[in-house]
């Protein structure tokens, strides 16, 4: 009985299936709303990357709810690990784990301030080139998640970091509301917009994919920060390390 | 002049490439982590290094950038894996190859003292 179930749901399924793939024309063009994007992104809002300018400014809304979710993703995940740590010093509370050799401090040290080059460099030129806010914060934040586990002693503020994530967020809603101002709509472009593929080009692209990669980096190095400090046990005689 | 560029960058790419091959070779048919980890490393930090400089001699105007990568390559890839042979150690993974070898013995013997220092 239920091999008959399934192999009729499997034919329901595969005749509409079917349907809808041949009453498709065969080689008709029906991308119309990609051909819109890929026409309208360099020409008038000078972005050389369609998806940069798919996702900053034609989906802006919802890429505002996307830096949203992981603001609340940041905020459960350190709300509930926080309970499991028993206290919170300024140490690194890594430290029962063993230090981590001379050589990886050393290396760490000379690699972060070139992470975090890389991590800038990703996402000021995310109207340029592939990436953008979300992966040059991703960038930044593996830096920190180098210099949490190479040094003991290393712990990031947790509240310079909600500052900075604070002022990111505010910039970001910030330059949506001044296009109201200038009556546009909600994050629509309202600066002007400069020439194809230099620097200062795609009006708020620029400005919005920088406060994203700072509203990023800073919310994952949090995570980070709050994943390594969970302590199930404490030990109160090795408190003194 | 650009002919000159071209054939000095087919060359380190041969070169890159050749590394590379080896490197991987190496690390299917080594015997455990250590000489595993020294065939990845080796040859393929001087294999990237090769590829990226003749890169570099076919676009000269990129030259600057394929140095930062270089510098990342040359800092990153062997403390990558120092750290992996390190944690090997720790974890107690003894090499397979034979207890005569004296370097190999003193190596590890230096591993387990540098052990027991961390764990004062």
């Amino acid at each position: 009985m239920k091999r008959i179930i399934t192999i009729l749901l499997l034919g329901v399924t595969g005749y509409f299936v079917a349907d809808a793939v041949f009453s498709i024309p065969f080689g008709v063009d029906k991308l119309n709303i990609a051909k819109e994007y890929l026409l309208n992104s360099p020409e008038e809002l000078k972005v050389a990357n369609t998806v940069t300018a798919v996702v900053v400014n034609f989906r802006g809304f919802d890429t505002l709810g996307e830096v949203t979710v992981l603001f609340l993703a940041a905020t459960g995940l350190g709300s509930i690990l926080f309970r499991r740590r028993k206290y919170h010093t300024g140490l690194n509370p890594q430290r029962e784990a063993p230090q981590a050799s001379r050589i990886v401090q050393v290396g760490g040290k000379l690699l972060f301030p070139l992470i975090l080059l890389l991590g800038a460099y990703v996402f000021i030129h995310g109207h340029l080139t592939p990436g953008g806010g979300f992966q040059g914060g991703v960038i930044i934040a593996t830096g920190y998640l180098l210099l949490l586990v190479s040094f003991r002693k290393f712990a990031v503020k947790h509240s310079s970091l909600t500052w900075v994530e604070a002022v990111a967020g505010v910039t970001f809603a910030g330059i949506g509301l001044t296009g109201l101002v200038f009556g546009k709509d909600f994050l629509e472009n309202f600066l002007p917009t400069g020439v194809l593929n230099s620097l200062l080009s795609g009006g708020i692209v620029g400005i919005i994919y920088v406060a994203v990669g700072f509203k990023v980096a800073s919310e994952l190095t949090g995570i980070l920060d709050t994943m390594l400090s969970i302590k199930v046990e404490v030990d109160e005689e090795n408190e003194e390390n | 002049m650009e002919t000159i560029l071209e054939i000095l960058g087919v060359i380190f790419i041969s070169i890159g490439a050749a590394f590379l091959l080896l490197g991987s070779i190496g690390i299917l048919r080594m015997p455990d982590v250590y000489s595993r980890l020294q065939a990845g490393t080796k040859a393929s930090t001087l294999g990237t290094l090769g590829m990226l400089l003749g890169i570099g001699f076919f676009e000269p105007a990129w030259f600057l950038k394929i140095f930062i990568i270089m510098i990342f390559v040359i800092l990153s890839n062997p403390i990558s894996s120092h750290s992996i042979a390190r944690g090997s150690c720790r974890s107690g993974i003894k090499p397979k190859l034979k207890e005569t070898v004296n370097a190999y013995r003193d190596a590890m013997e230096s591993c387990e003292e540098s052990i027991k220092k961390d764990d004062k």
